[in-house]
This record gives C-alpha cells, sequence and structure tokens, in this order.
C-alpha cells in the first residue's frame, strides 16, 4: 500500500533528521538567523518599496511600519479575535484528530468498518472545505458550531490516513514476539500498535496544525461571529487597510509559529519513539 | 527418553503460490527434542529450518503431520504464556526502555511483573547498568541481549531461538554465543535453534541436526558430548574442529545442484 509506505518514508526521513544541533556562538546565532530568514527581511523591504515607489496611498496599499504599529499599538483589538481563532483551530484539531485516531483503530478492528468508512472519509477529503462551509452552516447554524466543524473535518483526514498505516505495518518479528508470548488482540493494540502509530500521528499533526488555523479563519470570514476572519472582513467593509492588512499579518504569523511548533512537535515525540 | 518435550512427526508443510502450485518447505521432518534438552537445526538457507521454529512457536501450522510440546498442541502453550522466543531482528519495542521490554511478558500475560527475576535477568545478560537506555542507544549485541533476556522472563517450558545473532558481526557474535552457553548452563530450559553457523550450533546445543536443502529433511544428527558449562576453550578442541568440519561438509554437499533448487 503507497500510503503506508509513504507515512513509513516520512516517519524514517524524520526520525534520521538530527534532533538538536549543539548550540552555536552568538556570532553563528546571527550568521544563521541572517541565512535562514533573509526572505523576510527582503518582502518587508520590497513591500515598502512597492508602496512607496507606485505612490500608492494608504486605502490600496498601507506601507508596513503603519501596519506593525497598528498590530503593536492596538494588540488590544487583534488579541480577542486571535484567541478565539486560535481555540477554534486547537479544539477542532483535539476532536479531529481523535476522530480519526478513533476510526483508524475501527478500521483496523474489522474489514466492515473499513469498506463503510473508507469511502465517506475519501469524499469529506476530496470536496474542497470552501464548497462544504455554506451547506454546513445551514446544517450546524452561522456560529461557532460550523467553525469547530469545518476545523474538525480538515484535522480528521490525515490523522485518520497516517494512523490506519502504521496499525497495518508494525514489524513482523515484534508482531509474531508478541504472538509467542500469548498476547490477546487488544494487548496488541495497546502495547505494540498504538505506540507505533504515533509517529504517524505526529506526521498528521504536523500537517495540519496550520491548515486547521487557516480553515478557522476561512469558516469565520464566511460566516461571520468572531475570530480574525471576522476581524479582517469588518476592516476590509470599513477602510480600515492598516487593520486588514495587520490581521493577514498576525494570521501568517500564527500559520508559521504552528508549523514550526508542530514540527519541533513531531521531532521530540519521533526521538522518543523511535 | 520418556515422553519428549517436543515432538515434530512427519510434518509436512507447504506454502500456496499462484494458483494451484505450492512449495513444499519440509517433507516428513521428523524430529524430538526431550526435556531440558537443547537441539541446533542447522541448514542451507531456504531449506525451511525457520520453518520447524515457526510450527513449534504456534505461528504456522502444519500442512500434515503433528506438532505437539509436552503432549499438547503449540497454541496451547502460547495461551499459557510458556513459550520464549528471539529472532534475529531484535523485535525490541524502540520506546521502551531495556527493562520495560524485559518486563513485557508479564504485561502480555496480565500478570504482577517480578521486579526481582528482571533484575536477575539484566544480570545474567550483563546489562544492569543499561536498564533504563533503549535500544536505539545500545549496540546491536546489547539488543540481542535484550531480546534473550526477555524470551527468558517467564521461565518458559522452550525457548525457540531463530538465528539470535545472525545479524551481528563474527566478534560479537562469537562472543553472544559464549554468553549464551553460559546463559543456557545456568537456565537448562529446552531449547531448539534454528542456524545456519556450523561453530554456533557445535558450541551451543546437546544435538545438532543438519537439514538438506528444500524440502528439509533430517539428513544427520550429531550428539554433542562436550562438558558443561562450555566456555572458550572448548573452540580450541581438536574434536571440536574435527566435528564442525564434518557437518560443515555436509551442509556443504546439501547445497550442491541437485539437492539445491533451494536458494534463499
Amino acid at each position: 500500500m503507497t500510503l503506508a509506505e509513504e507515512s513509513e518514508r516520512i516517519v524514517r526521513a524524520r526520525a534520521a533528521a538530527p534532533v538538536r544541533r549543539p548550540a552555536p556562538r552568538t556570532g553563528g546565532v546571527v550568521r544563521r538567523v541572517v541565512s535562514r530568514y533573509w526572505t523576510i527581511a527582503v518582502l518587508l523591504v520590497g513591500w515598502q518599496l512597492w508602496a512607496s515607489l507606485n505612490g500608492y496611498n494608504r486605502i490600496v496599499v498601507p506601507q508596513p511600519g503603519e501596519v506593525v504599529a497598528d498590530v503593536v499599538g492596538n494588540s488590544g483589538a487583534y488579541l480577542p479575535d486571535l484567541l478565539a481563532t486560535l481555540g477554534m483551530s486547537a479544539a477542532g484539531l483535539l476532536t479531529g484528530m481523535a476522530a480519526g485516531v478513533a476510526l483508524a483503530v475501527a478500521v483496523w478492528t474489522s474489514p466492515l468498518v473499513s469498506g463503510m468508512t473508507t469511502p465517506i472519509a475519501l469524499i469529506m477529503r476530496s470536496v474542497p472545505v470552501v464548497a462544504m462551509i455554506p451547506v454546513l452552516a445551514r446544517v450546524f447554524g452561522y456560529g461557532w458550531q460550523t467553525v469547530l466543524v469545518i476545523t474538525t473535518i480538515v484535522s480528521f483526514f490525515p490523522a485518520f490516513v497516517f494512523v490506519a498505516a502504521r496499525l497495518r505495518d508494525a514489524p513482523r518479528s515484534t508482531s509474531d514476539v508478541f504472538a509467542v508470548l500469548g498476547a490477546s488482540r487488544v494487548t496488541v493494540l495497546r502495547r505494540l500498535l498504538l505506540p507505533h502509530a504515533v509517529p504517524g500521528l505526529l506526521v498528521a499533526f504536523r500537517l495540519t496544525a496550520p491548515s486547521a488555523v487557516l480553515a478557522a479563519m476561512l469558516a469565520e470570514y464566511l460566516m461571520g461571529g468572531r475570530g480574525l476572519g471576522v476581524l479582517f472582513a469588518q476592516s476590509v467593509s470599513f477602510y480600515q487597510p492598516e487593520r486588514a492588512w495587520g490581521t493577514a499579518l498576525v494570521a501568517t504569523v500564527v500559520s508559521v509559529a504552528c508549523f514550526v511548533g508542530a514540527r519541533a512537535v513531531e521531532r521530540r515525540g519521533l526521538a522518543r519513539m523511535t | 527418553m520418556s515422553q519428549p518435550a517436543i515432538a515434530l512427526q512427519s510434518v509436512v508443510k507447504e506454502f500456496p503460490l499462484r494458483r494451484g502450485t505450492a512449495v513444499r518447505a519440509l517433507d516428513r521432518f521428523d524430529l524430538q527434542i526431550a526435556d531440558g534438552e537443547f537441539v541446533a537445526v542447522l541448514g542451507p538457507s531456504g531449506c525451511g529450518k525457520s520453518t520447524v521454529l515457526r510450527l513449534v512457536a504456534g505461528l504456522d501450522t502444519p500442512s500434515e503431520g503433528t506438532v505437539t510440546i509436552e503432549g499438547a498442541r503449540p497454541a496451547d502453550l502460547v495461551r499459557g504464556h510458556r513459550l520464549g522466543v528471539a529472532f534475529q531482528e531484535h523485535a525490541l519495542l524502540p520506546w521502551a526502555s531495556a527493562r520495560a521490554n524485559v518486563e513485557l511478558p508479564w504485561k502480555v500475560a496480565g500478570r504482577p511483573v517480578d521486579t526481582a527475576r528482571v533484575d536477575e535477568l539484566l544480570e545474567l545478560v550483563g546489562l544492569t547498568g543499561f536498564a533504563d537506555a533503549r535500544p536505539r542507544q545500545l549496540s546491536g549485541g546489547m539488543r540481542q541481549r535484550v531480546a534473550i533476556a526477555r524470551a527468558l522472563a517467564l521461565t518458559p517450558d522452550v525457548l525457540l531461538l531463530d538465528e539470535p545473532f545472525g545479524a551481528l558481526d563474527a566478534v560479537t557474535r562469537r562472543r553472544m554465543n559464549l554468553e549464551l552457553a553460559r546463559i543456557w548452563a545456568e537456565e537448562r530450559i529446552t531449547t531448539l535453534l534454528v542456524t545456519h553457523d556450523v561453530d554456533e550450533a557445535v558450541l551451543l546445543a546437546d544435538r545438532v541436526v543438519v537439514m538438506t536443502g528444500r524440502p528439509g529433511r533430517v539428513r544427520h544428527t550429531e550428539s554433542i558430548d562436550f562438558p558443561r558449562p562450555r566456555r572458550t576453550e572448548v573452540t580450541r578442541d581438536p574434536a571440536f574442529h574435527e566435528i564442525v568440519d564434518r557437518l560443515t561438509r555436509l551442509l556443504d554437499e546439501s547445497d550442491e545442484p541437485g539437492h539445491s533448487d533451494a536458494a534463499a
């Protein structure tokens, strides 16, 4: 099965990656930061030049300084919505991944369940979230419940696929040892397969965390309520360009932070489990 | 011997291939192992010797013939948690410490862990100082020692070893063999070892069974009478080399064309 191989490949590659490097000297730190993140500086400078050279006014393109000033100076205006979005993403991530693991275990338990659920899971994956939002909003109402449902759906599939793949490909010799020791199916699941599936879950977590934030914002933007998506929609309609761009900036930083954080969690977890 | 601990009677094992055809791994294979005896099954690769072990372990069932351990089916011993096994791959849990890996058989059996016995086993395999290390932090030889400690954990009635040192380098392998000879002299468990290493078989076993190429049958049985505990001096005994040479010749012959459509 290609998915199993794929997850195995990712897990292997991740496990092989160095976990921690020795702390470099201060000069080394500066050089490393510059060498890694110079693109961000280029982006900011480009933004500034683009705005000032074309002589755009602040309604069309606000300058980076103004945007950052708004984010830093009026952080109170951003914070409640930021927290709302983060809360929704985290809650959706948690329930979605839990549901993914539960269904993966159910599929492992019986081929009947597998035949029933796998097509549904595939359909949920193939239909873009944007297309589902209006339908789901009708069903669950225009509120936080629907945002939660959407982030859950987005978080569900990777966890399901990667965990299901790992549950199927435990090392043969270890499975044989469990068999000879007289292990029951539940014991095999609990002591061998679930721990063996943790690296797959970590891969799913890294892939999912940023997109959960994105999905939450998208849902908020389209449906209203609270959150960064709403803040963005409102500041656009009320001609607050610094606020709108500031929201985008905050969202970008949050997504990147989620990815970096999730990757760190994954690396730690892999070092522990393999 | 009164009742053998392990008895395989005219066992045939066939593995189905594409429709209708089957490959015969074992052909009317007979083997009896007495209580407390150490028997090594020696054969060229692909001769079905691992199949013998898998049948005794209850991991496979014979196509014809019977496999009994103490008069019962292997599955019954498995259910009673009375078998111990170690494979060429250490098959340790990578997320668990050496100690936790040795404790696994108790947890699988749903019994309280006998901490004193775990300590004793870790000492027996010389890993007292490494109890908290995880497999990736141990050398290949150490991992195999943990695997053997795990196999011995519940003081099984039967110990099954499938090339337990096959993945190690020659020097480590030799050291591990002497180590296993010492451990076995202390535990004296009925043991079936499957290997293609003649020195290993002769050093460890009371009896060496040489198999033919596929389909596997018993070609020759050799009793090894060196006194125990066997230490490194045994391997310098001319009698030891005489036996090793003779068995090696038998192995070579069973590998010759005509005998061996049995390439691994």
